[in-house]
């Protein structure tokens, strides 16, 4: 359940990112997940639910923008799509197979809440505080 | 009060720290001049069996060291000192993977200089420990014929990582009913680049083929260590 590490690196980026533009919360992160990874999209976003707990992204939505796994021939320069399993030697010149995308595990953007210079100090302070010590 | 949603654009790979991480640690294992060999198989595969073989065929000619990788125990490590040969125990406790914080934790617990050959031993998961680089030059999986042919198949990315691929236990191909044959045509369907070796580090067949390869890497690697 890897996914947890993950996830937790996605809030960590997300919130370092947030902090630099002093956003008050992380409203939703965009994330681009290749089909040849060893994530899956579902069980990330369960991860994310609980990871995000306690942070800037505690109300964030985690959008998912599947990539899928394209792969092109070094020589005949055929590209395609595996659909059924995975093989990186050409069915057509017998020659390894590049893969070209599928392996995207990418923060494209973060979506925020940007009043915070509104705000009232006291509520910057319940802000600070209700974050975890470690 | 109305709050302004603002679109950051991030542009950041989610596994960014660990590479850098990594990339840390591989500077220094260069800066050392030694070759790191991360190990990786489902559990079960046998690779603790094949390192002790692989060390004793090693023993004598470089100076090597260990880091075992489990989720708990030091049993991995035990047997790796049993043969007189440095070894240190990470154990993560219910992490699925070894990630390159833990082995940079680990180095400075573990000083690791004066080593030709530095064998990581990742915790027994065909999945996790594909996505984590820990800094090493040499990736290795281990799969044994006993889990059938089709492991490759079933877990590409890992099997896609690898520089070499080691198929163990040859003794129990025909009890298995595996033919060796299909189970490096699957390996080369995921990975046309990989060296494969066949072999049984309980019998030893097979064996030697294998450490006289990785002899010559990191004889290759400590002479070209040593020129820069």
């Amino acid at each position: 359940m890897h996914e947890i590490s993950i996830a937790e690196s996605i809030i960590q980026i997300a919130e370092a990112k947030a902090c630099e533009q002093n956003a008050r919360s992380i409203q939703v992160i965009k994330l681009r997940l290749g089909t040849f990874t060893t994530i899956v999209a579902e069980s990330l976003q369960f991860a994310f639910e609980i990871a995000r707990q306690r942070t800037l992204a505690r109300d964030a939505r985690l959008e998912i923008e599947i990539v899928p796994m394209v792969v092109r021939c070094v020589v005949c320069e055929e590209s395609t799509q595996p659909l059924h399993g995975v093989c990186l030697i050409c069915e057509e010149c017998g020659f390894p197979l590049e893969i070209v995308s599928g392996e995207e595990l990418q923060i494209e953007y973060i979506e925020v809440d940007s009043d915070k210079e509104k705000l009232p100090w006291s509520q910057y302070q319940n802000e600070f505080q209700s974050r975890p010590t470690s | 009060m109305e709050s302004v949603p603002e679109r950051i654009s991030v542009q950041t790979n989610v596994l960014n720290a660990n590479q850098q991480t990594a990339l840390a640690n591989r500077e220094r294992f260069a800066n050392e001049g030694m070759l790191v060999m991360n190990l990786m198989s489902a559990p079960g595969a046998g690779k603790t069996t094949l390192l002790e073989a692989t060390i004793k065929a090693m023993q004598g000619k470089f100076r090597l060291a260990v880091i075992e990788g489990d989720l708990q125990t030091d049993l991995d490590a035990q047997r790796i000192q049993a043969l007189g040969v440095r070894a240190y125990q990470i154990t993560t406790g219910t992490t699925c993977h070894l990630d390159a914080r833990m082995v940079a934790r680990a180095l400075d617990a573990f000083p690791v200089n004066d080593l030709d050959l530095l064998v990581i031993e990742n915790v027994g998961n065909l999945i996790c420990p594909a996505s984590f680089d820990l800094g090493e030059s040499l990736r290795v999986v281990v799969c044994s014929v006993a889990e059938g042919p089709e492991k490759p198949k079933k877990y590409p990315v890992m099997f896609n990582k690898a520089n070499v691929v080691l198929i163990n236990k040859i003794d129990l191909a025909e009890i298995s009913g595996v033919d060796l044959n299909e189970l490096r045509a699957n390996v080369r369907e995921v990975n046309p680049h990989a060296t494969i070796f066949a072999l049984s580090s309980r019998t030893g067949e097979g064996m030697p083929a294998w450490t006289n390869w990785l002899q010559q890497a990191v004889a290759t690697h400590t002479s070209a260590a040593m020129v820069k």
